[in-house]
């Protein structure tokens, strides 16, 4: 990650964390919403939202103190940040979004333990300027929404043969219920993962 | 003195930022509480009036503490069904069972007498999907329209749309479907007794 404020290393922090970073697919962390809450689009998509919320809230916060910050006391400082943007963005959901928060249901105050937000403060906003933050922030929680709005796609179509409730699927598709439920989750996202490291199985020989 | 002086020097920045963090959430909350609350409160009522679709009003007239088991006790807030004319057709209150993954908590009514059942709605469940989830069902749920109010009994096969209170269970889902007819059992014993009381089921007729 780029230290300075030049041009490049905006458009480095930006899509970083697209595909090269990519939470999910390459780095691996914050597993817990692609398994819990992907079982149709809008629920991945509203998880998505709020973490690139809460990312580029707590990155722009963490940034703004990275020089008042003890060592000893940024894990602290960091987990404090989170939950308060975490907590903002619950209490909005349950004001406005009523039913998508009933649907995401706990995983919302989870987002105070989801890994690529501590991580992302460690990494990137401890260290670098407000704005290649913010940039960090939307690119890695982007590319994490990516990841949850492919998973829960794959799962609704097969789970359903309907997106966004809309029928996509030849009539005498068989719903697979199993796509639903855990088992559904845990198949689809071996298979991405799969498929993820086949695509950069060539760079890597 | 030096001991204080250290703790301010390590600690001054968690301090204000927590002081910051408190003030913001205080704020938010405040701005949005009114919001969550009536969300909540709609959408009960929206689940009373499909229900007791002729009422105009439903009443809060009693807090009922009901007996869960195992010691546990929880509060149930009874409401009136009011007509246009102002006459009571009926009553409405929240259920709470434990189901085969969570509580399940539901919107029940019954007639003006607290004879017949008109049925209930799934306020919070996460059973099983494609199995437990069947609850939320109609072909389930019909069983409990008209029915007598209470002693339910479950059983494994049968013909679900003679309305009595046998209740043919879900099949492959005899835990979720014993959670609704042992809480609706519970439920409307204790909450009988505490309108009888109050006096207020004489007064009705």
């Amino acid at each position: 990650m780029s230290n300075n404020n030049s041009g490049p290393g905006y458009i480095q922090a930006l899509t970083a964390g697209l595909w090269r970073e990519n939470p999910t697919f390459r780095l691996l962390i914050g597993m817990c919403p692609p398994l819990a809450v992907t079982t149709a689009v809008k629920p991945a998509l509203t998880m998505g939202l709020s973490v690139i919320f809460v990312l580029v809230c707590s990155n722009f916060v963490v940034s703004l103190l990275r020089n008042l910050l003890k060592p000893h006391l940024r894990i602290i400082m960091f987990t404090a940040t989170i939950a308060t943007f975490v907590t903002i963005c619950d209490l909005y959901l349950r004001a406005f979004q009523p039913v998508m928060s009933e649907v995401l249901g706990p995983y919302v105050p989870l987002i105070i333990v989801n890994c690529i937000i501590i991580f992302r403060a460690e990494v990137c906003a401890s260290k670098c300027g407000p704005i290649v933050s913010i940039l960090d922030g939307i690119g890695s929680g982007t590319g994490f929404t990516i990841a949850l709005c492919i998973l829960g796609g794959i799962r609704e179509i097969l789970a359903t043969g309907r997106i966004f409730e809309i029928p996509v699927m030849p009539a005498g598709f068989v719903p697979w219920a199993a796509m639903q439920m855990p088992v559904g989750a845990f198949v689809t996202l071996g298979l991405l993962l799969g498929l993820s490291s086949l695509l950069t199985s060539g760079k890597r020989s | 003195m030096s001991k204080i002086k250290l703790f301010v020097q390590e600690s001054w920045l968690l301090l204000f930022c927590s002081f910051c963090f408190g003030l913001m959430l205080a704020a938010t909350n405040a701005a949005w509480s009114e919001k969550v609350e009536q969300n909540r409160i709609n959408k009960i009522k929206n689940l009373m009036s499909s229900l007791v679709p002729d009422a105009n009003n439903f009443e809060p007239v009693l807090d009922v503490e009901v007996d869960l088991g195992k010691g546990r006790k929880a509060t149930s807030q009874v409401f009136k069904a009011v007509s246009d004319e102002g006459g009571c057709i009926g009553w409405s209150f929240k259920v709470e069972g434990t189901g085969f993954a969570d509580k399940i908590e539901l919107i029940v009514a019954v007639d003006a007498a607290f004879e017949k059942m008109a049925g209930y709605n799934v306020l919070y469940a996460a059973e099983t999907p494609g199995f437990g989830d069947k609850i939320r069902q109609d072909f389930f749920r019909d069983q409990f329209k008209g029915s007598p109010a209470g002693d339910f009994e479950l059983a494994r096969t049968g013909d679900s749309k003679i309305i009595d209170n046998r209740i043919v269970a879900i099949s492959g889902a005899t835990v979720s479907s014993t959670a609704v007819v042992n809480a609706l059992n519970n439920y409307f014993k204790q909450i009988k007794s505490a309108l009888e009381a109050k006096g207020l089921l004489k007064n009705v007729k």
